[in-house]
């Protein structure tokens, strides 16, 4: 029996897997619903397709909110509602920020979309004019050209020169055409210049996580195993009926609050539910309760204070030697002045971690390639490491903590520490 | 689907094992930890049959390793169909002959390492034999299988301190999986410009496509927006042949450095997005900490697999492997081992201190075979006592012999330590009588004293009477306030060396020279009687000397001011440095120095 479990397993993580990676599953129940993001929005381009007008629209929310797989959705599904009614162009504004890039990546899509030669060679007011006339025709062909740009915010850097000449080529009335923006900045119509607003359709759809039973219904959507899918009938059954009781636990909920708590977006929830899918427990192919709590465990780490703990005792003390320096509030110090500190301790104490100079420097330099520290200027790159002004990047709670957990920490170092603290 | 693979592999690695185990690492002189990763990696290890051909670079030999290659030659079983052959897996070797791999870098002894028990890997258990090669990584290498397995994945971003096995832990586990994926590997480290990075990776994936597509010479895309486009064609061909791919980027931190590097970390972390494959899993290794990439994220953050330091007893354990005796050894690592680790956790730099202490340590002993008892090893404390306090308190240190090429080493050593200000003192002070000519000495004390003097001072210090002022000098000093001392101090240990022009560096240059005139004549006589006056034939090369010292670092040259046209200078030696070098010709350093 075990041994057919394996694969079955197998087959079950792949499938849970397969869905988790596709954005187009994730959020396949907002088509079910009424009177979501989904819907408006395609209602909105399915009315400007159908009525043969301009539109325009910014899908505003932050990262990770699904607006670009709602968008996708609601766009794959007008192309089967409609076909050769609609072509895409989409542009990145990572990608196409430049303005003549922009209208080069414009010309080539649309020459790949209507099949004509796209000439690498043409200059940019040639693409520009290329695209006013496609526009043109494809008005007066009744075609409706979408053009989604991605990192809406990013356009608006510099001239606008793209969005105006694309925003003025709907004004005409022969063409037909929607531009939809997508931006995580809330205020992204405001970062446009005037003569662009003006040409703007103020319609913004706003993105915001999901609610707390939101989340758990997408839980359930996403890891549920279909009772009509290749795997045998008592598999899924007793999976389903562990999920079940799982998501019925008050544990269960607890670890749900405290991951919302501190990101509730929808790719947060799938990075977590990844990991909970890669623990499954390969043998029988279920979930457990454990795999929630580790994965949890797993994203509330804090890479500063796990770093902290691996920093050998010479590194700590540089950092305790740093942390006195702050507090005697001297406002600036360098490699030089924290040595000095180093001694005076060295000399108070007389510990057995009294090192030469150099091989403390080299503790300094671990401790700058951690980043636990940094130079405090960036200029003066002639100027000798041991000279330049530096930093700490921790606080002093977080350097008090970790020499707490640090089992091997001389107690002189934690005096050192709370001696300055409480003075 | 494994099935048939499995067995074949595990028999492979144990018939190639007997001979191969120590070749790589003792075949190459010096190989840094990361090269030899990638040699071990390689197909054609030093101990593999083909050696016709070309020897590719480190970063193709990973690729060629990783990749599957059609028909190698190394392969011994032709039974197998054809089609199958293509998936086959070169090195699958070197897995179980990792212990000879360089993320636990063992001192290197020069004695044959016997065949480990554990080296064999087990018939049934690849898995074990990876974790085997992996010590003190086993939670990390298992997230990373369970996170990376089954192709749909999200990315993965491996964080962790230098020299904790982020990279090795990844490629084993990445050659572990199957069926083998493509591997697309570019370490930003040693691909200096986006445009380079672009290259390489679009080579990567051409290399793989080659049987469709023979149009070798394409152009280069150098900006992302054609980047993104060609690597989207380049992935999909691979996909669609079947393949999973793992495109790997190593060395992350350093991207954040290059001329608009955030907006490349930034597109990097959001190839995802981009590409929408879900066959293509994006693996990123960052010795930086996530959250310095906050600012440049994209929608999908990576998954992170943290890759804490070793502990003790890790490292005890790593450095344990592959020893000839290993009761020895334990006992010398007893000793040495917890000090040392109070200095430093990384693996790499312990092992360069242990090696010549493990020396030093068996000095005492006749032959190397013997298990100590608890007389011997107390002996062998005591005689190594001394030697331990000084390694303590050494970043490294340079041997000196006779032989050209350890004088080489010394020099490029003390060069990157120069560069740093500290380190090389001490290998250096003792190299330097040989490779520096007496005038360049002058310059260089002439550069210390113009650093650390005052400019106001220079009459004073260096006026007729020579350096015999002294007295003068003191009273004027002790008059200043205290505090006023005590500021200027501060401020000198702030700024560090001051700089000056080059007038003032060659009018003390003309000083100095001239009191120790006498001295000259009998160090430089061959000189006298070329140049006809010593002084001469001192001045002659002076620019060019000046010129050789800015370009090792003794001195740094600062962009010439706008005002005064020419460059200001400044000294990047220590005291103790410059101290060394005036006892070497005799000078008397410290009557010209200004104390405060």
């Amino acid at each position: 029996m075990a041994a057919a479990a394996a694969p079955v397993a197998n087959q079950a993580q792949a499938v849970l897997r397969g869905r988790l990676c596709d954005p187009a599953f994730v959020h396949s129940p907002l088509r079910s619903s009424p009177d979501t993001n989904y819907s408006k929005l395609k209602y909105l381009v399915d009315s400007s397709v159908s009525e043969a007008c301009n539109n325009s629209v910014l899908l505003l929310g932050p990262r990770g909110c699904g607006k670009g797989a709602v968008l996708d959705m609601v766009l794959e599904d007008l192309k089967k509602e409609h076909p050769d009614a609609i072509s895409v162009i989409r542009l990145n504004g990572m990608l196409h920020s430049d303005d003549n890039c922009a209208t080069k990546e414009i010309a080539r899509q649309l020459c790949l979309e209507h099949q004509l030669s796209f000439s690498k060679m043409a200059s940019s007011d040639d693409n520009t004019d290329f695209m006013i006339d496609m526009l043109r025709e494809c008005g007066l062909a009744h075609k409706t050209v979408i053009f989604v740009l991605e990192e809406f915010d990013l356009f608006a850097q510099g001239k606008q020169r793209l969005l105006y000449s694309l925003l003025d080529a709907m004004q005409t009335l022969t063409s037909q055409a929607v531009v939809i923006g997508i931006s995580c900045r809330l205020d992204a119509d405001q970062l446009l210049e005037k003569r662009v607003r003006s040409r703007f359709s103020h319609r913004k759809l706003l993105f915001v996580p999901s609610s707390l039973d939101g989340i758990q219904r997408l839980m359930e959507h996403l890891l549920m195993l279909d009772k009509d899918s290749s795997l045998p009938k008592n598999y899924v059954t007793e999976y389903n009926s562990r999920l079940t009781s799982i998501f019925g636990n008050k544990k269960f909920k607890g670890i749900l609050g405290s991951l919302t708590d501190a990101d509730a977006t929808t790719s947060n929830i799938l990075r977590f539910l990844f990991r909970v899918v890669s623990d499954m427990d390969m043998e029988s192919g279920l979930l457990s309760m454990e795999c929630f709590t580790h994965a949890l465990s797993c994203m509330q780490r804090q890479p500063k204070l796990d770093s902290l703990q691996d920093l050998s005792i010479l590194e700590l003390y540089i950092l305790v030697c740093m942390n006195r320096l702050e507090d005697k509030e001297q406002n600036s110090y360098n490699f030089n002045s924290i040595m000095k500190e180093y001694r005076s301790i060295q000399d108070a104490y007389k510990t057995s971690d009294k090192y030469a100079t150099t091989v403390c420097f080299r503790a300094f330099e671990h401790l700058l390639d951690r980043e636990l520290i940094t130079f405090a200027d960036s200029k003066g790159r002639n100027v000798a490491l041991e000279y330049r002004p530096v930093k700490l990047l921790i606080s002093s709670r977080e350097l008090a903590q970790s020499l707490e957990l640090n089992t091997t920490c001389p107690a002189v170092l934690q005096k050192l520490l709370d001696r300055e603290r409480y003075m | 689907m494994s099935q048939p693979v499995t067995p074949r592999r595990t028999t492979r690695a144990s018939t190639s094992a007997p001979d191969s185990p120590s070749s790589p690492p003792k075949s190459r002189s010096k190989p840094s930890p990361r090269r030899q990763l990638l040699a071990a990696a390689a197909p054609d290890s030093p101990s593999s049959p083909p050696k016709s051909r070309p020897k590719p670079s480190p970063r193709r030999q990973l690729l060629a390793a990783a990749a599957p290659v059609p028909d190698s030659p190394s392969s011994p079983t032709k039974s197998r169909p054809k089609s199958s052959h293509k998936r086959q897996l070169p090195t699958a070797a070197a897995v179980p002959e990792s212990p000879s791999s360089p993320t636990k870098p063992r001192p290197k002894s020069s004695h044959k390492r016997p065949p480990h028990a554990a080296d064999e890997p087990t018939d049934d258990n690849p898995l074990a034999a990876l974790l085997e090669s992996l010590p003190g990584r086993r939670a990390q290498a298992r997230d990373l299988l369970r996170l990376l397995a089954p192709a749909p994945a999200l990315p993965v971003l491996l964080h962790g301190g230098a020299a904790t096995g982020k990279t090795r832990a990844l490629l084993l586990a990445l050659r572990h999986l199957r069926p083998t994926p493509r591997l697309v590997y570019a370490a930003l480290r040693s691909l200096p410009s986006p445009r380079a990075l672009f290259a390489s990776i679009l080579a990567q994936l051409r290399a793989a496509l080659s049987s469709s597509s023979t149009s070798s010479r394409q152009r280069v895309p150098d900006k992302p927006s054609d980047f993104v486009p060609a690597l989207r064609d380049a992935l999909a061909g691979v996909v669609s042949q079947g393949e999973n791919v793992y495109l790997v980027f190593d060395n992350l931190e350093v991207v954040r450095g290059w001329d608009k590097g955030g907006q490349l970390v930034s597109l990097l972390l959001r190839l995802h997005d981009l590409l929408r494959l879900p066959q293509v899993v994006l693996v990123y290794v960052s010795s930086a900490a996530p959250d310095a990439y906050y600012t440049m994220t994209g929608s999908v953050e990576p998954n992170h697999v943290y890759f804490p330091d070793y502990t003790v007893d890790e490292v005890h354990g790593i450095l344990m492997r592959g020893q000839p005796n290993p009761k020895l050894y334990s006992s010398f690592l007893g000793v040495v081992l917890k000090p040392l680790f109070r200095v430093t956790r990384r693996v790499d730099e312990l092992a360069a201190v242990l090696e010549p202490l493990f020396r030093r340590y068996c000095e005492p002993l006749g032959s190397l075979n013997g298990v100590p008892d608890e007389a011997i090893r107390r002996r062998l404390f005591e005689h190594l006592q001394p030697h331990l306090t000084v390694a303590l308190n050494e970043t490294f240190s340079v041997p000196i012999r006779a032989s050209l090429d350890d004088c080489k080493d010394g020099i490029s050593g003390g060069k990157g330590s120069v560069k740093r200000q500290f380190g090389g003192r001490d290998g250096l002070s003792s190299e330097l009588e040989f490779h520096m000519s007496v005038s360049a000495k002058y310059l260089l004390l002439s550069a210390f004293l113009a650093s650390r003097n005052p400019a106001t001072l220079d009459a004073a210090l260096f006026d007729a009477t020579g350096g015999t002022d002294s007295r003068n000098r003191k009273r004027k000093s002790s008059q200043a306030s205290i505090d006023r001392k005590d500021t200027m101090a501060e401020e000198l240990l702030m700024k560090g060396p001051g700089t000056f022009p080059l007038e003032r560096l060659l009018a003390i240059f003309q000083c100095i020279t001239s009191v120790s005139e006498d001295m000259l004549d009998e160090v430089e006589c061959e000189d006298t009687i070329m140049g006809g006056s010593g002084m001469n034939a001192l001045m002659s090369d002076v620019l060019l000397q000046l010129s050789t010292l800015c370009n090792s670092n003794f001195l740094s040259k600062s962009r010439s001011c706008p005002l005064e046209g020419s460059g200001r200078y400044r000294s990047n030696i220590d005291e103790d440095l410059a101290l060394k070098v005036a006892r070497s010709v005799s000078f008397p350093l410290s009557k010209y120095m200004y104390r405060r």
